[in-house]
């Protein structure tokens, strides 16, 4: 009777174990992901004509919103430095890179510098140097860090997205106190918009997973960008939305004079403010729905602490298969 | 006072047992460009860095991309096939490589994958029967990877190493590969030459490698059209990284006029000059591919294809 007890008990044991793994697979993965919003995010809009000198100390205003405690702090800012396109807006801008790299010094960081993994383009110099950034950091003394060539730490992802169980990642990254990214607000080819959290694919060394980032491209865009910045800390945002890219993103679009720079201390926030800026519903980009139930913030839960969204918003041109994005008046 | 890549790279060898790119992990591209360059050398640490390099084999023949990196080869392994060559002969490890090279393939060598994008995906416009290296195992064909494996496939051949049909046929397919994935206009991107209906713009490195797997078909009209572009590109460019993959590629076709000729000459100077004001010098990949740019300007090229 007791051995009859046990067999049944143990044959049960098995079944709940299986049923919950067979469960577990079909719940969506977020379901499974420890819930990391913070109660509220802030985020703020800040309007500029261009990119002039005044920059600066815009955005020392503009930090000082957020109360941020930067003392002796290292900090490392990852813009969207892509590749050289004559005549077009492809990069964050090197004036706004400085203007950061100047205003977080100012306020107490140790130390500031500027990383990057390039996607296509493996001279990293050739694009630092073309783009202007070579000789805005030149002259401000920061340092760059070519994120494609820098060593690298295995470190276990922490979503399961991609099925990938770990990333290899660049110690700069990983090594600082204070990851801020800084994007160029574009529109994407692939994943609809590319904002803070697609910004985040920079971080991923060619080295190990190719150029571009093929490995991940495989493995899904939208899942990528989830396992990448579920992986890798981002304390800050500022994105680049002065000249912004609209159409067929991020490299061959035309330019929009969105004429707004971004700041926040949550990058789910930050996207879905800047695709509501961009004109385009943040819920239907798959990678920020999903972000925003266990990330970050979506729009109920974000503070606007500066200007608030403009009255008319003029959706930006987009691929065709993005079309749906559009919010309409 | 050190001025030469040549004798930086030097100094880097003395001072570190296997190269890196940056930090404490050592990396297999930067230390088969910088054995490459020191080929003629006969430093101990040569011989240990070759050492090191044998003892990172993957055990299907393959190399990874980095040391403590996953046991999955990549692209690596047709820079490590290229040093086997230039420090020996015949070798297990040479052989096993080989082997892997030729197995390897771009994901879209798979009949899925191509009728995907031959129906279905076809945002990017490419033939996907012609197929060539990925970057790592399990994703696409991309243009430097390819070219590098063509290289080592050609040099192999060349020297009776294996000539058998199974590399002749991926050399064949991946020289048109290379072809198809060419820019309108000569030259070639990362990958694709054209997607989403535009024209992409074509790096100097990725076409001054591409053109180095190709010298031996010099007569098609878009290798042609590539050797101008990059001749175009290369007395203005201040990176000496791309300006020096530009002179290795030059050079291979330094016979086909004067006009090329003249131009390895200026840019060789130009080099030079960039070396001398310290653009690149940190950096070990830089420094030995321009080691070998100034060595195939005097007519020794290490990734010559012809035989």
């Amino acid at each position: 009777m007791i051995e009859f007890d046990r067999r049944r008990a143990m044959i049960g044991a098995a079944g709940l174990a299986v049923g919950g793994m067979a469960t577990a697979r079909l719940l969506p993965e977020e379901m499974l992901l420890r819930d990391r919003r913070p109660a509220r995010s802030r985020v703020a809009i800040l309007s500029e004509a261009g990119y002039s000198e005044g920059l600066m100390d815009t955005l020392v205003r503009a930090l000082r919103l957020f109360n941020l405690s930067l003392h002796n702090k290292s900090i490392l800012l990852k813009p969207n430095l892509v590749e050289y396109i004559s005549g077009v807006e492809v990069n964050t801008n090197p004036v706004l890179v400085g203007a950061a790299a100047e205003a977080f010094l100012r306020l107490g960081a140790k130390r500031v510098v500027v990383g990057e993994g390039p996607g296509h383009q493996r001279d990293t110099y050739l694009v630092l140097f073309q783009s202007g950034l070579e000789d805005q950091l030149r002259m401000q003394k920061i340092d760059f860090i070519d994120l494609n060539r820098d060593e690298l730490c295995k470190v276990p992802t922490r979503a399961t997205y991609t099925g990938m169980e770990h990333l290899w990642l660049p110690r700069a990254v990983l090594d600082s106190d204070f990851v801020v990214s800084m994007p160029k607000i574009k529109t994407h080819h692939w994943a609809g918009v590319t904002l803070s959290m697609k910004n985040m694919f920079g971080v991923v060394p060619g080295t190990k997973y190719g150029w571009p980032k093929n490995v991940l491209h495989w493995k899904g865009i939208h899942r990528s960008i989830l396992d990448i910045c579920a992986t890798v800390p981002i304390h800050f945002v500022i994105a680049d939305g002065v000249i912004a890219m609209e159409g067929n993103g991020p490299l061959h679009g035309t330019h929009r004079h969105l004429g707004k720079i971004v700041l926040a201390n949550d990058p789910v926030a930050a996207d879905f403010i800047c695709a509501r800026l961009m004109g385009l519903n943040p819920s239907l980009i798959w990678h920020l729905d999903r972000a925003s139930r266990f990330l970050g913030n979506g729009l109920g839960r974000i503070d606007l602490i500066a200007e608030g969204l403009p009255q008319q918003i003029v959706p930006f041109d987009v691929l065709p298969e993005f079309v749906h994005l559009k919010i309409h008046a | 006072m050190t001025t030469t890549p040549r004798e930086i790279l030097k100094t880097y060898l003395k001072a570190n047992e296997f190269w890196r790119y940056h930090g404490n992990t050592g990396a297999i591209e930067p230390t088969c460009l910088g054995l490459l360059a020191l080929r003629q050398e006969s430093d101990p640490e040569i011989i240990f860095a070759i050492q090191v390099l044998h003892n990172l084999q993957n055990a299907d023949g393959s190399w990874p991309a980095f040391a403590g990196d996953d046991p999955a080869g990549c692209w690596t392994t047709a820079l490590v096939i290229l040093v086997l060559l230039a420090v020996g002969g015949r070798s297990r490890a040479l052989e096993s490589a080989t082997h892997w090279l030729v197995d390897a393939k771009g994901r879209e060598a798979n009949w899925f994958w191509r009728w995907k994008f031959q129906t279905v995906d076809k945002s990017v416009q490419f033939d996907p029967a012609k197929y060539g290296w990925s970057w790592a195992s399990g994703t696409t064909s991309w243009v430097i990877p390819t070219a590098f494996a063509l290289i080592a496939l050609q040099q192999i051949k060349n020297r009776g190493l294996n000539p058998t049909d199974s590399v002749v046929e991926r050399i064949d397919i991946g020289i048109t590969m290379l072809l198809d994935r060419m820019c309108p206009g000569g030259g070639w991107n990362a990958g694709n030459g054209t997607a989403f209906g535009v024209p992409y713009a074509p790096y100097i490195d990725a076409t001054g490698i591409a053109l180095l797997a190709l010298a031996d078909h010099a007569e098609e009209r878009g290798v042609r059209a590539s050797l101008g572009w990059l001749g175009n590109q290369l007395p203005g460019c201040p990176s000496s990284y791309s300006l020096a993959w530009g002179i290795l590629a030059l050079t291979a076709y330094r016979e086909i006029s004067s006009e090329v000729s003249e131009t390895v000459g200026r840019a060789t100077e130009v080099l030079t000059a960039l070396i001398q004001k310290g653009v690149g010098t940190n950096d070990i990949c830089t420094l030995a591919v321009c080691t070998l740019a100034l060595e195939a300007a005097e007519g020794d090229n290490v990734f010559e294809v012809r035989e």
